[in-house]
């Protein structure tokens, strides 16, 4: 049976002015497990304005995001072993991070985009088939990214990722 | 957490430990997902947890009040003419008046 962990923020005031990734996973290198991902969720409390606001899932491969270290928390509190995936600043393989202050130079690959209502919030949940696998050892990591910059507050903001270990 | 806002006409309610304030409920017709939250008229917050199970190769997940798990399994959300609204294998139920239970 798979591990699953939660990485993501909240109460956290958004890096830049511009394009910002929310949370970068990159996965390890084999024989570490692939990477499953279950669900993404966006929000913010600090805003009661009504404005859209452009997301998108993508994949980038280095120069990774300048990130915010983050460590996976385990979703079942009673498994003591902790993730493969450990946090980092620079995106690289096997880490994870954060509210990224420099985006890097690495090409950004759009695997899906979208657009919510910042009052409502983001929320992606996949169905078992649609499930995201970023497998061991993959040149890429996966980033969850606002392209364009909030048009509203950039103060407590919330992002997150929950992943397996299959 | 962000800093509490006394004011009363201010909706507030929490999502994973971090409060939302809302000046407005919900408009009509949000579903989670993709929503992430529903505010109410009551300002609860309203979104989905991480335990599920599987109908007809669908998810339910369980459905969380201002972080209580209500006990209910939804694969969907919706706010409807002001009255939260779920709906799963039983097919829909509506938040009580009494704001105890769904019927």
């Amino acid at each position: 049976m798979s591990r699953e962990f939660s990485v993501g923020f909240d109460g956290i005031t958004l890096s830049g002015t511009g394009a910002v990734t929310l949370v970068f996973v990159n996965p390890a290198a084999a024989p570490k497990p692939n990477l499953e991902f279950l669900r993404m969720w966006v929000s913010q409390s600090a805003a009661a304005t009504s404005a859209q606001q452009r997301v998108e899932v993508e994949t980038q491969v280095t120069a990774f995001p300048t990130l915010t270290t983050a460590t996976p928390r385990a979703l079942k509190p009673a498994d003591t072993n902790a993730s493969f995936i450990v946090g980092g600043t620079a995106g690289a393989a096997g880490t994870c991070g954060t509210n990224a202050s420099a985006e890097g130079a690495g090409a950004k690959t759009v695997m899906f985009g979208d657009n919510f209502n910042v009052l409502n919030g983001y929320l992606w949940v996949a169905t078992p088939r649609e499930t995201v696998v970023m497998p061991a050892g993959l040149a890429s990591g996966i980033g969850l990214y606002l392209p364009t910059a909030p048009s509203i507050a950039l103060t407590n903001w919330a992002a997150g990722m929950n992943f397996g270990e299959v | 957490m962000t800093a509490f806002n006394f004011d009363k006409d201010i909706l507030s309610g929490i999502i994973g430990g971090a409060r939302y304030e809302r000046q407005n409920k919900t408009e009509n017709d949000v579903e989670i997902p993709p929503a992430f939250i529903i505010t109410d008229s009551d300002g609860a917050a309203w979104t989905i947890g991480t335990e599920y199970v599987m109908h007809n190769g669908e998810y339910e997940w369980n459905v969380l009040r201002n972080d209580v798990d209500t006990g209910e399994m939804a694969k969907r959300i919706v706010y409807r003419r002001g009255v939260v609204c779920i709906f799963g294998h039983y097919g829909w139920k509506r938040f009580s008046r009494s704001r105890r239970h769904f019927i």
